[in-house]
């Protein structure tokens, strides 16, 4: 699967690569398109108020600081929205440096000498403004344009982890598969479109220095002028119709829009790994098959927070959890050691906060497992997690960001074991094997589920202080949908306790090691337990 | 006729003056000479005149009305400006920097373009080569010559004119100043010429004004300014070129 030609997995994938880049330049352009219609007109406004000089540049400064993962968190924060919208406000928010620091640049870079001549011949201010301040700045403010929209398509990409869609979304599922070909087909041509802006803008920038073109005949000069201007509008329009198409002809499968006025659909998440990619297509397909539902399928959003986040809101409306992180990352109680116990808290308090319902349990515990390369516990003797004390401060971890802050991940492993690891590094959840196999790092927080665990030769260490807390996983569905369609659950119930650890390490392990993909592996298993009534 | 009357301007509230009490007439059709060295108000007074200064008091009548209770923008558009500077707009071409207070004041395009050629031709500027280029590709005086076709454009009965020749090289202002009392005897508009040089001063004005620290010496034809100096600044003013003249004589 891994040597699959390139070129054809391209071409396989076109429509949605169409779709991918139209949604990625309609993020792109409607972003640069606000940032303009706010940033020139601000600009403007500061060079003629001193006062509102220094705060403007500071705030938008100021801005332009926030890691771009960081501005997708905290915009989904406050909008309390997954999808294109907290994506577009982030980009705005990005594009109002450069194009309002250019239009002010640009225009007080214009010569004293052209300002007094423009007064005395008799310019109105008006006029000052559009026929002598705004065409000698023009190129000062396009390149700022330029800055701004390259810089855009290169953010647009990481906007996918908020299910915004865009060429982003195929990176990211393909690091959480580990298929290089699904990364490529995101990188490249995100690469190229980034290149086509950039070039696109430049012939804009040409367009706009009248002295660039003095060689060319005046009906030439019109003609290519116009031609050059127009060349970012033109791509934009490009993307547009690409996204409009797009969003037609491309199955539900790839569909990120969520139609609020459709009626019989279930919107269902799942975060970014393997794992919950699985679960996401058996609760999907299991509905799809067995009821009159059709679903929208949101899958691969950033993590814990953002499914949790986009659930209280009605974003969507299905997701598996674990009772262990929502126990502690969402609730912030206590760790419990009792898996019964556990899930009927989480259950309980859900449903008191959040109009949550934990349904009934899949039947594995995908706990963390502190693992190591099975030749160095052999080496070494290491059977338990307290076996690695003495050793602690000279191995290397590669844990998942989310591990090393949640409270029953690394901080809690510190406080329970009393030692720390010489380094730490952050990992993404799928690249953790692979780094553990290469031997970059020792020691890694391995989810007790993972197929990889037996088919790379891992040893997990045993929990001599039963630190972990239990991580049952089970479907987690907004009261008010259970409530009107009711036969959601009834379908969902028949998976319940069919999933132990064997065999969702199976499972894990035809997408992970065999590359077989998600929907795939979901659709053979549900077959072979006779749940699908009707084949799609 | 331009008249000025006790004007006054102070730049820092009344500590100190730029020009102080002066009043002065400039007949139609003449070319008046405002000459003295740098700071001493000549330039504040020209812009006092289409209001790119404002006075602190004095009365300025331009053809017989108050310049106060004009709208800016439309007075500035009836009287010509030349600038030291001379301040092309870069991004326009030659043809559309001439042409354009005409297009401020809505003349059609045919009508721009015509007026653009024949002052190009008046300022021997072949328009065909000259009206499409930008002025970056000209010389300075060359720029010059462009400016003062701009501020010729919409045929005003006024012609300021701000150090227009101070920027360039010795050859170049000698040509620009034969240039222009040519013109300004076929043209017979009402000139303010803004100069601290008093060779060009003797050149050009029909009537020399010359000022001295805000204030005015004395207005008077070269004649009367020269043989019958009014203070002793005058005097020593006009005596230093003979003496440097004097002095390169004995060094031949």
């Amino acid at each position: 699967m891994q040597e699959e030609n390139l070129i054809i997995f391209m071409l396989e994938r076109l429509p949605q690569l169409w779709l991918r880049t139209g949604e990625h330049l309609m993020l792109t352009g409607v972003s640069t398109g606000v940032a303009i219609i706010l940033g020139v007109p601000l600009g403007i406004l500061a060079s003629r108020i001193d006062r509102m000089r220094g705060p403007l540049l500071g705030a938008t400064g100021i801005l332009q600081t926030i890691p771009s993962l960081a501005m997708l968190a905290i915009l989904l924060a406050i909008t309390g929205k997954i999808g294109a919208l907290p994506a577009i406000i982030a980009l705005i928010l990005y594009s109002l440096l450069p194009i309002t620091r250019n239009t002010l640049t640009g225009i007080q870079e214009v010569s004293p000498a052209s300002l007094e001549a423009a007064r005395g011949i008799g310019m109105t201010s008006h006029q000052q403004l559009w026929m002598i301040k705004i065409p000698l700045a023009l190129p000062v403010i396009v390149a700022g344009i330029r800055t701004a929209a390259v810089t855009g398509v290169g953010i647009a990409t990481l906007s996918a982890f908020i299910g915004a869609g865009g060429l982003g979304q195929f990176i990211n599922r393909g690091l959480a598969l580990a298929n290089n070909n699904l990364v490529l087909l995101g990188a490249i041509p995100a690469a190229l479109l980034a290149l086509l802006v950039d070039f696109s803008i430049s012939t804009m920038l040409w367009s706009v220095q009248p002295r660039k073109h003095r060689h060319l005949r005046p009906r030439w000069r019109t003609l290519l002028r116009g031609l050059a201007f127009s060349m970012p509008f033109l791509i934009g329009i490009a993307g547009a119709i690409a996204f409009v198409s797009g969003t037609r002809t491309v199955s539900n499968y790839e569909s990120v829009s969520r139609d609020k006025e459709f009626q019989n659909k279930v919107v269902i998440a799942s975060k970014n790994f393997t794992e919950q990619f699985i679960l996401g297509e058996l609760m999907a397909q299991i509905i799809e098959g067995n009821t009159g539902l059709s679903v929208d399928r949101r899958f691969n959003l950033g993590g814990t927070m953002i499914c949790h986040g986009a659930l209280v809101s009605g974003e969507i409306d299905l997701y598996a959890e674990y009772t262990g992180t929502g126990l502690t990352a969402i609730l912030k109680e206590p760790v419990l050691s009792n898996p019964d116990e556990a899930f009927k808290v989480v259950a309980k308090e859900y449903s008191h906060r959040f109009d949550i319902e934990w349904l009934k349990p899949f039947g594995f515990n995908n706990t963390y497992a502190i693992t190591v390369r099975q030749e160095d516990a052999r080496l070494k003797g290491w059977e338990k997690i307290s076996d690695l004390g003495k050793s602690a401060s000279n191995l290397r971890a590669g844990f998942t960001s989310e591990f090393s802050e949640r409270p029953d991940g690394y901080p809690g492993l510190i406080r329970a074991y009393g030692f720390r690891f010489g380094i730490v590094k952050d990992l993404d959840p799928t690249l953790m094997y692979e780094a553990l196999v290469r031997e970059e790092v020792d020691v890694i927080c391995a989810f007790a589920t993972d197929g990889r665990i037996d088919a790379y030769n891992l040893k997990p260490l045993q929990d001599d202080r039963r630190f972990f807390p239990p991580y049952q996983a089970a479907p987690l569905i907004r009261r008010q949908v259970k409530r009107d369609y009711p036969e959601i659950e009834q379908v969902l119930v028949q998976l319940s306790g069919l999933l132990d650890n064997s065999i969702m390490q199976k499972l894990n392990y035809e997408v992970d090691g065999k590359k077989i993909s998600p929907r795939q592996v979901a659709r053979e298993f549900l077959k072979s337990h006779n749940l699908l009534k009707s084949v799609q | 006729m331009i008249r000025i009357q006790e004007l006054t301007k102070s730049f820092d509230g009344g500590k100190s003056y730029a020009v102080e009490s002066l009043s002065l007439e400039v007949y139609e059709g003449e070319t008046m000479v405002l000459l003295g060295s740098s700071g001493c108000g000549k330039t504040t007074t020209l812009k006092m005149i289409n209001r790119l200064v404002e006075p602190t008091s004095g009365l300025i009548q331009v053809g017989g009305r108050d310049v106060k209770n004009q709208d800016t923008a439309s007075l500035r558009r009836r009287i010509g400006y030349v600038f030291q500077e001379i301040g092309l707009f870069p991004h326009m071409t030659i043809e559309q920097n001439i042409a354009i207070v005409p297009k401020l004041l809505g003349w059609d395009k045919e009508r721009r373009h015509l007026r653009a050629g024949e002052l190009l031709e008046l300022m021997d500027l072949d328009p065909s080569l000259f009206a499409n280029r930008y002025p970056d590709e000209l010389s300075g005086g060359q720029q010059q010559r462009v400016g003062v076709a701009r501020a010729l454009a919409a045929n005003p009965d006024y012609l300021l004119m701000d150090e227009p020749f101070g920027a360039l090289d010795a050859l170049t202002r000698d040509t620009l100043q034969q240039e222009l009392i040519s013109l300004k005897d076929s043209l017979r508009k009402t000139i303010i010429f803004v100069t601290h040089d008093i060779f060009e001063a003797f050149a050009l004005g029909d009537r020399i004004a010359v000022l001295h620290a805000g204030r005015l010496q004395q207005v008077g034809t070269k004649d009367e300014v020269y043989n019958h100096p009014a203070s002793p600044f005058v005097a020593e003013l006009f005596s230093r070129p003979s003496r440097q003249l004097e002095l390169i004589g004995k060094k031949l």
